[in-house]
């Protein structure tokens, strides 16, 4: 089946390890739960208690199997397992709001967490003194930070914040990583150095995503809106105004198409045409099974009119596979250029499964 | 007296088009908000469909704003007609044009 039913509750966040085989999530609380596939069943093995605030990220590096997660609580936690026991590091990120969003870094040798406090946090560990240290990208945010995404060059680093904003930052960290080549995006690379800004959109980014080849970013905004800047035409931006309530999450199914969902309850498939510089709704992909329609007595028809002010007969009940708003998508197989996977988890406290059929010229879904 | 369709959907257009956009002149705003009621109250329900579907994108946003505009500030009947452009630019712009109404930071 490839929709599961965790929780009664929303999936805060969650994330998956390398093989697939496990996702760790958070239930709406101070914990980390970590459920392993076996057969056709979700089962719980392990419970990761030590935020004292609801957990808002988690990031799950696949090479050195680390999870880090991040909290209202104003923490982070580095995980290791150790035997058939996950032991957490914490990390001092000194923020004075709560923390929102967590990423690892594609050579996992830095993670960043966006938060509240209008900064972003770059966390490195220091052999020497056997502890993660963290730099500050303050200028110049001036809202909390909702997601971030790493560029693949493991430099670059893209944010979305509640001033309206996408950013591409610098978090060239020198002490573990040499000076990184020049990118469309630029070629000097300071620490904390702003590559790209976008013009104020009019709602808060809720999720941004790098496309694999880094050259392309892409965010959904609360105004109802997906833009995408693209490096290799001067970073460009092309925006779309959807038909759709606002988008939450969103990610590069290929180079030139997007998955995106949110408050619609469903995923939708958006199509970049490089040439033209536009961006077009390419449909939604949970088709509600037409529900037999019975005739509405006259009464009733006069009723709908009274309290809707129209008399459409479509019942008021969700026919998508999601009950409630999908708030986070991830890319399972395939990577971000040929995607062949993705999963959806929601405030409905689901966790559902999408195959993609890449054809050119562009490529259509099927639910798994 | 009644306007032919012609009329009222060049009216419409050129209100749509020179609406004020970012500019903060609280008169000129007023002034275009009064145009454009006007113009869209002069239309016949059955003419409305075809004028909405005219439109671009953007031009069924500037309209939803108007329309909640109209709203904000009822004149007698202006209401009902409203809330039938409301439904036509509802189908044509869906709820993100309305969600755009809630989210713009330039008001009209």
């Amino acid at each position: 089946m490839a929709y599961h039913s965790f929780l009664l509750e929303p999936i805060s966040c969650h994330a998956w390890n390398k093989d697939r085989t496990q996702i760790a999530l958070c239930p709406n609380n101070h914990e980390v739960h970590i459920y392993r596939k076996d057969g056709a069943k979700w089962n719980k093995i392990h419970e990761l208690k030590e935020h004292n605030g609801q957990v808002t990220g988690i990031d799950w590096a696949p090479e050195s199997n680390r999870l880090v997660t991040c909290g209202t609580d104003r923490n982070a936690y580095v995980w290791t397992l150790k035997g058939n026991v996950w032991k957490p590091t914490l990390v001092i990120l000194r923020i004075n709001r709560a923390a929102r969003c967590v990423r690892w870094s594609p050579r996992e040798n830095k993670f960043a967490v966006g938060s509240g406090s209008r900064l972003i946090s770059i966390c490195y560990f220091e052999q020497e003194n056997d502890w993660w240290v963290c730099k500050h990208i303050k200028k110049p945010i001036r809202s909390t930070v909702l997601s971030l995404d790493w560029h693949p060059n493991n430099v670059l680093l893209a944010a979305g914040s509640c001033d309206f904003k996408c950013r591409i930052f610098s978090a060239y960290i020198k002490e573990v990583e040499e000076r990184p080549s020049p990118t469309p995006w630029g070629s000097k690379m300071p620490f904390g150095e702003l590559m790209f800004e976008s013009s104020s959109s009019c709602g808060w980014v809720h999720s941004i995503c790098f496309s694999a080849s880094g050259s392309r970013v892409a965010w959904v905004s609360h105004d109802s809106t997906l833009c995408l800047a693209d490096a290799g035409k001067k970073m460009a931006v092309a925006s779309l105004c959807t038909e759709t309530l606002p988008l939450l999450a969103v990610t590069f199914i290929t180079e030139n198409s997007l998955v995106a969902a949110g408050h619609d309850c469903c995923p939708m498939l958006f199509t970049y045409e490089e040439s033209q510089g536009t961006l077009t709704f390419g449909g939604k992909l949970d088709v509600p099974k037409q529900s037999s329609q019975r005739g509405l007595t006259a009464r009733e028809r006069f009723q709908n009119l009274d309290k809707k002010a129209s008399s459409d007969t479509a019942n008021a009940s969700l026919d998508t596979l999601h009950k409630n708003s999908i708030s986070q998508i991830s890319v399972l197989t395939g990577g971000k250029d040929k995607c062949s996977q993705f999963c959806t988890t929601g405030m409905d406290g689901g966790m559902s499964i999408w195959d993609v059929k890449v054809s050119n010229p562009c490529p259509s879904l099927r639910l798994g | 007296t009644r306007r032919r369709t012609g009329e009222a959907l060049r009216a419409f257009h050129t209100a749509i088009r020179s609406s004020p956009g970012s500019a903060r002149n609280p008169a000129m705003k007023e002034q275009a908000q009064g145009t454009m009621l006007k113009v869209l109250t002069s239309f016949k329900s059955s003419e409305i469909e075809q004028a909405v579907n005219s439109l671009d994108r953007n031009g069924v946003d500037l309209l939803m704003k108007y329309i909640y505009k109209g709203f904000e500030k009822p004149t007698e009947n202006s209401s009902a007609i409203l809330l039938q452009w409301h439904e036509k630019a509802l189908a044509v712009g869906g709820l993100g044009s309305i969600v755009r109404v809630l989210t713009a930071r330039k008001t009209v």
